[in-house]
């Protein structure tokens, strides 16, 4: 029964949704400088946001129960070399993660990586991979406060000492001033294993790549920028969020001037147990037409 | 959905993957009616595995005292409740349902997601007892008023939830000992494990924000030796080893006797189908509805079987090579008054006597011309 409402759900948000974005979102040309992050730039004010329609993932479990990001708004702009995003979705709270049980808030774009193919919607698929640009509020507050210690996350915990830690000014003990970090680091599984979760996001986005759901992988060191702010609005609140990106991300997805290619978005509300699979997506890719250079 | 066997329960049951068994099957058998709630084995499992950064209220093994006692708060209840009442008569196949079958379908299991306070009482009960023990009342079998320890690691299930919740696949359960791990280096925190085991023996790390969760102390298990709060129990409770499905079982295998064999042992929570490999001899004098419903309607048959063992000699060898060697007993055996543990090739590992020899110590000492006492 389950099954059969969803098939309905889908046919008709693709019937609906293929309709309206039918031309698809334009990416205007400025002669800004994109690589620099800035929310409330003039140029933002001349391009009309697009409404893109979001639908709660529906294709795997775990997924969320109800849509709880309807809506997307989103402008685009490039200026030859770089493009950027402005994203605004309504969110009562402001969500970074940290303790248990906590999640972010987040937003996702999806690119085609191979030219001339679609890859299917839900992150590709084997041999027809995608790429993504993922910002999370946790990420943005590692960008701007530094990676959140435990005492950051718990600002009133007390611990005796951690292991190789307990060399301090009053230690005579010369071998356990010299322990490295990375020696103490071997006691925190997360980042001796390399696992890019557990390190500080410099950029407040990850770059990634998939070939199917629960496949990402981060690329390292990407090139993207992003920035977000919540505000309060009356009883409600919203994110706006700037993702930034060069065009042409080498090993990542080629976006050039004067073409055409698509998109896909996500969004997650974190304070709404939304994380992972559990998310607000689009069902459809959305064209993206990228203006020319004037 | 799969279809796989879950002897259990003694029916099939719904998978999201195929039925694959390993090689062998990591499994620990722990007598409750000897554990006496010490910790060592918490104490044993920390210092081992999680005395980093953001595993400062994280436990891998702990000790409960049941009933009212729970890490994180109240997982059994809470677990149960959302499950919903489900019927299973003595004898007869599970007739309710598990939490992959009664799960909604937009979820894996049925859940809840404990919340961060939820973890920061670890021993929260600790003794304390169902009710006072007031004047004119005396002990009866089982106890009007009762506690148990009830010591728990992850339970390496045949059917874990929490790898079948990971959207990522980052779980994985290893074919050579059955021991069920999250990948540190491809986890990204997203916490469906801890939200899907109903033991809620997966846990998340604020600082590296990926989840962790007890790894059957795989090294040692690799080099022959039993997991670290196996080898500390003070109370020789435990035994860690491998247990075959009844269909292959093997009398001469500890974990099989024990399981299979004399039926002394049984699986905790065992209707909600996850096949967990954690064994427990239940205590013979707590409220037997209560343990019904913690370890199935085989209770009071296996606690009969378990009195009977003070004219069995072949079990009372085996429950004295509990705690009496380090390594994993392959294969065991009791003959003339010793009990004898093997390892994997069939080295012997350990002569244990069945019953220690007896010595009376005289309050005189003729030698010394003195009256002994106990005092140092």
């Amino acid at each position: 029964m389950m099954k059969k409402i969803y098939a309905l759900m889908v046919v008709s948000y693709l019937l609906w949704g293929q309709g309206l974005w039918a031309e698809g979102l334009i990416a205007k040309y400025v002669k800004e400088d994109l690589s620099k992050l800035n929310l409330e730039a003039l140029f933002w004010k001349e391009v009309t946001p697009e409404t893109i329609q979001l639908i709660a993932q529906p294709m795997v479990a775990p997924r969320p129960q109800k849509t709880l990001t309807e809506k997307l708004w989103v402008q685009v702009v490039h200026n030859g070399e770089w493009m950027a995003f402005r994203f605004k979705w309504k969110d009562k709270e402001k969500s970074e993660a940290g303790p248990l049980g906590k999640f972010s808030d987040a937003v996702a774009i999806q690119f085609p990586v191979k030219e001339k193919e679609v890859p299917p919607i839900f992150m590709g698929a084997k041999d027809s991979p995608v790429h993504i640009l993922h910002w999370r509020a946790q990420y943005q507050k590692d960008k701007e406060k530094g990676f959140q210690t435990m005492k950051d996350i718990y600002p009133n915990m007390n611990m005796d000492m951690y292991p190789l830690e307990f060399a301090n000014q009053y230690s005579h003990d010369e071998m356990l001033k010299k322990i490295t970090e990375e020696q103490r680091e071997v006691f925190v599984s997360g980042k001796s294993a390399g696992n890019p979760q557990s390190f500080q996001k410099i950029k407040g986005v990850d770059e990634m790549m998939a070939e199917g759901f629960g496949s990402s992988s981060v690329i390292e060191n990407t090139r993207a920028e992003a920035q977000g702010i919540w505000q309060k609005k009356g009883k409600e609140g919203e994110w706006v969020v700037q993702i930034s990106r060069p065009l042409a991300l080498e090993g990542g997805s080629i976006l050039k001037a004067g073409q055409k290619s698509f998109m896909a978005f996500a969004v997650w509300q974190g304070g709404e147990g939304e994380v992972g699979c559990r998310k607000s997506v689009t069902m459809t890719w959305v064209p993206l037409i990228i203006e020319d250079k004037k | 959905m799969a279809t796989v066997k879950n002897w259990q329960l003694d029916r099939q049951m719904d998978y999201p993957y195929e039925e694959h068994r390993p090689k062998k099957q990591w499994a620990i058998v722990f007598d409750l009616n000897k554990c006496i709630g010490c910790q060592t084995c918490s104490l044993a499992c920390k210092t081992t595995w999680t005395s980093g950064k953001g595993q400062e209220y994280m436990f891998w093994n702990n000790v409960e005292t049941k009933p009212w006692g729970s890490y994180p708060l109240a997982w059994d209840v809470r677990v149960l409740e959302k499950l919903g009442y489900q019927h299973w008569d003595k004898n007869k196949p599970y007739s309710g349902k598990t939490v992959f079958e009664a799960a909604d379908p937009a979820e894996k299991a049925v859940h809840f997601n404990p919340q961060d306070e939820d973890w920061m009482y670890p021993n929260r009960g600790e003794d304390d007892c169902t009710g006072n023990v007031s004047g004119g009342k005396y002990l009866t079998l089982p106890h009007d008023n009762w506690f148990f320890y009830l010591p728990r690691t992850c339970a390496h299930c045949t059917y874990p939830a929490c790898l079948a919740a990971c959207p990522r696949k980052a779980i994985y359960k290893r074919e050579e000992d059955g021991i069920v791990l999250i990948d540190q280096s491809r986890c990204k925190g997203y916490q469906e494990c801890v939200r899907a085991c109903p033991y809620k023996k997966s846990m998340y790390n604020p600082y590296t924000r990926v989840s962790e969760k007890c790894v059957g102390c795989y090294p040692a298990v690799e080099e022959g030796k039993q997991p670290m709060c196996v080898q500390n129990c003070i109370g020789k409770i435990r035994i860690m080893g491998f247990i075959n499905p009844p269909w292959n079982a093997r009398e001469d295998n500890p974990v099989d006797y024990l399981v299979h064999k004399k039926e002394l042992a049984l699986p905790y929570y065992p209707q909600l189908g996850l096949e967990p490999n954690i064994y427990y001899v239940p205590p013979i004098h707590a409220n037997r509805e209560y343990l019904i419903q913690m370890f199935g309607p085989k209770v009071e048959e296996v606690i009969e079987n378990y009195k009977k063992i003070k004219n069995d000699p072949i079990t009372q060898g085996l429950l004295v090579l509990m705690g009496s060697t380090d390594n994993i007993i392959h294969r065991f055996k009791v003959s003339e008054g010793s009990a004898y543990a093997f390892d994997e090739k069939g080295d012997q590992i350990v002569r244990v006597p069945v019953t220690e020899p007896l010595f009376i110590r005289t309050p005189w000492d003729e030698k010394l011309g003195v009256i002994r006492n106990n005092t140092p």
